[in-house]
């Protein structure tokens, strides 16, 4: 509540002194446990801010939104740790310019929720250095420890059920931050690389694309995985392949917005103990 | 009256050093396995991982990935990145079920055409022994589209 309050009066400070144009926040939602993003412009609409532990979209795709920043004027935007991660990669990969990002940081734990320190990306490398060091221990899936478990066949037939049930809604893009693509690969249709049909092949297809297109780069923020409407847990796929790119790479996606992307750069002494 | 199973394995290989390589295997008179299908491209690092799908999507039961030595690359470094790829979309096969056995990778310079023979032999009786691929081709099946290859 109280970080609520001091929010809000920062949000109507900044918009009044013009030092941001907009800024992007929680709102009430259908339920109330559900929350909405807001536009905050007036003194008015900050009011309406919402800041709890029902808070746990990851805001920063709105950032990237065609238009929005080509101003150059800035832009505030309420962020738990992940989503300061996504700034830095968008930034990374040349979405956006750090610059023109004010963020409010936050995060909770339980249901209290406390405000970040800082205001930039920069601010906060120390936090997020911290987190790469002591992964918070809420992202141990049992079920993970149980596929790593099975023999090819098995995995195989646990994920085509799972993929089986896609409807390629294309809801998991939507919601993540880094598919920001005017044209992803499963809309080209010259060549089509991508079954388009809803059937498990397609699906798999689909999947196994989506989760190699974020390799290195998702932030496990899990607005995918909430947002799969016949719940595929995405979640999994996406913390394997994290792992691949720390383990292989010593990569933690999202550390600064200087940081080179871990599928666009190289070592020469790279592993290659699998080629032949 | 069944036949035995022939695996169907499709090859990328890079047209520096692996394509060279099979193209001194086959001057060399040496004989390798019939059941690779080569598809030449101008450097592993054009090797998109949805090249491999597609193999597989069109019926393959294996697909080998080949190019250039590190360091040996014609555009300096297609390899490295290409390296890089692989290993994670190698672990996203194996972690969604799809046996690293299936997918090989590896280097070939131009100089090797006996590599190039005895590696194309070797992947084809590995795969020979794994069968064919029926998880994928029952997937395959589904989809009322016929696997081409
Ligand atoms: S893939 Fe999912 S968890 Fe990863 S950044 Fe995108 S939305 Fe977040
Ligand atoms: S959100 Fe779920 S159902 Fe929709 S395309 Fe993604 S994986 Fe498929």
């Amino acid at each position: 509540m109280i970080t609520q309050e001091k929010y809000r009066t920062t949000v109507k400070e900044l918009l009044a002194n013009g030092s941001i144009k907009m800024a992007i926040g929680y709102r009430p939602g259908s339920t109330s446990d559900r929350r909405r993003p807001l536009f905050i412009r007036t003194s008015e609409e900050a009011d309406q801010l919402v800041l709890d532990s029902t808070c746990i979209t990851n805001l920063s795709g709105y950032l990237v939104t065609e238009g929005l920043l080509s101003d150059e004027k800035r832009v505030g935007i309420f962020l738990r740790p992940e989503g300061i991660r996504s700034i830095n990669i968008l930034a990374a990969e040349y979405q956006l310019n750090v610059d023109q990002i004010i963020i409010f940081g936050f995060d909770f734990t339980g249901r209290e929720v406390r405000a970040l320190q800082g205001q930039t990306t920069g601010d906060f490398s120390a936090l997020l250095s911290e987190i790469r060091e002591n992964p918070p221990l809420a992202t141990k899936e049992p079920l993970l420890e149980r596929i790593e478990k099975m023999n090819a066949k098995e995995r195989f037939d646990f994920w085509q059920q799972e993929f089986s049930r896609c409807i390629k809604c294309y809801a998991c893009r939507q919601a993540c931050p880094m598919c920001y693509c005017r044209r992803c690969i499963v809309d080209s249709n010259q060549p089509q690389w991508v079954n388009t049909s809803s059937h498990t092949l397609g699906n798999f297809e689909w999947n196994v694309v989506r989760a190699f297109h974020l390799s290195g780069r998702c932030v496990q923020c899990g607005n995918c995985d909430r947002a799969c409407p016949v719940n595929i847990p995405l979640r999994l796929i996406n913390q394997r392949m994290a792992k691949e790119v720390v383990d292989g790479f010593d990569h933690f996606a999202g550390l600064s917005p200087t940081q080179e992307p871990v599928l666009a750069s190289f070592k020469k002494d790279d592993t290659e103990t699998f080629i032949l | 009256m069944s036949e035995p199973f022939e695996p169907k394995i499709v090859a990328f290989v890079c047209t520096y050093c692996t394509y060279a390589g099979a193209d001194l295997a086959g001057t060399s008179r040496l004989k390798y396995a019939p059941n690779v299908r080569i598809v030449r491209l101008p450097c592993t690092g054009r090797i998109s991982p949805m090249f491999i799908l597609k193999a597989l999507q069109k019926g393959a039961d294996g697909v080998l990935v080949s190019g250039c030595h590190p360091g040996d690359c014609h555009f300096t470094h297609g390899n490295y990145h290409a390296r890089r790829r692989w290993m994670v979309f190698r672990a996203l096969l194996d972690f969604t079920g799809i046996s690293p056995e299936r997918v090989i990778f590896s280097w070939i310079s131009a100089a090797e055409g006996s590599k190039f023979a005895d590696l194309i032999n070797s992947v084809t009786e590995d795969i020979r022994k794994l069968g064919p691929f029926d998880q994928y081709q029952q997937l395959i099946k589904e989809t009322e589209s016929p696997a081409t290859l």
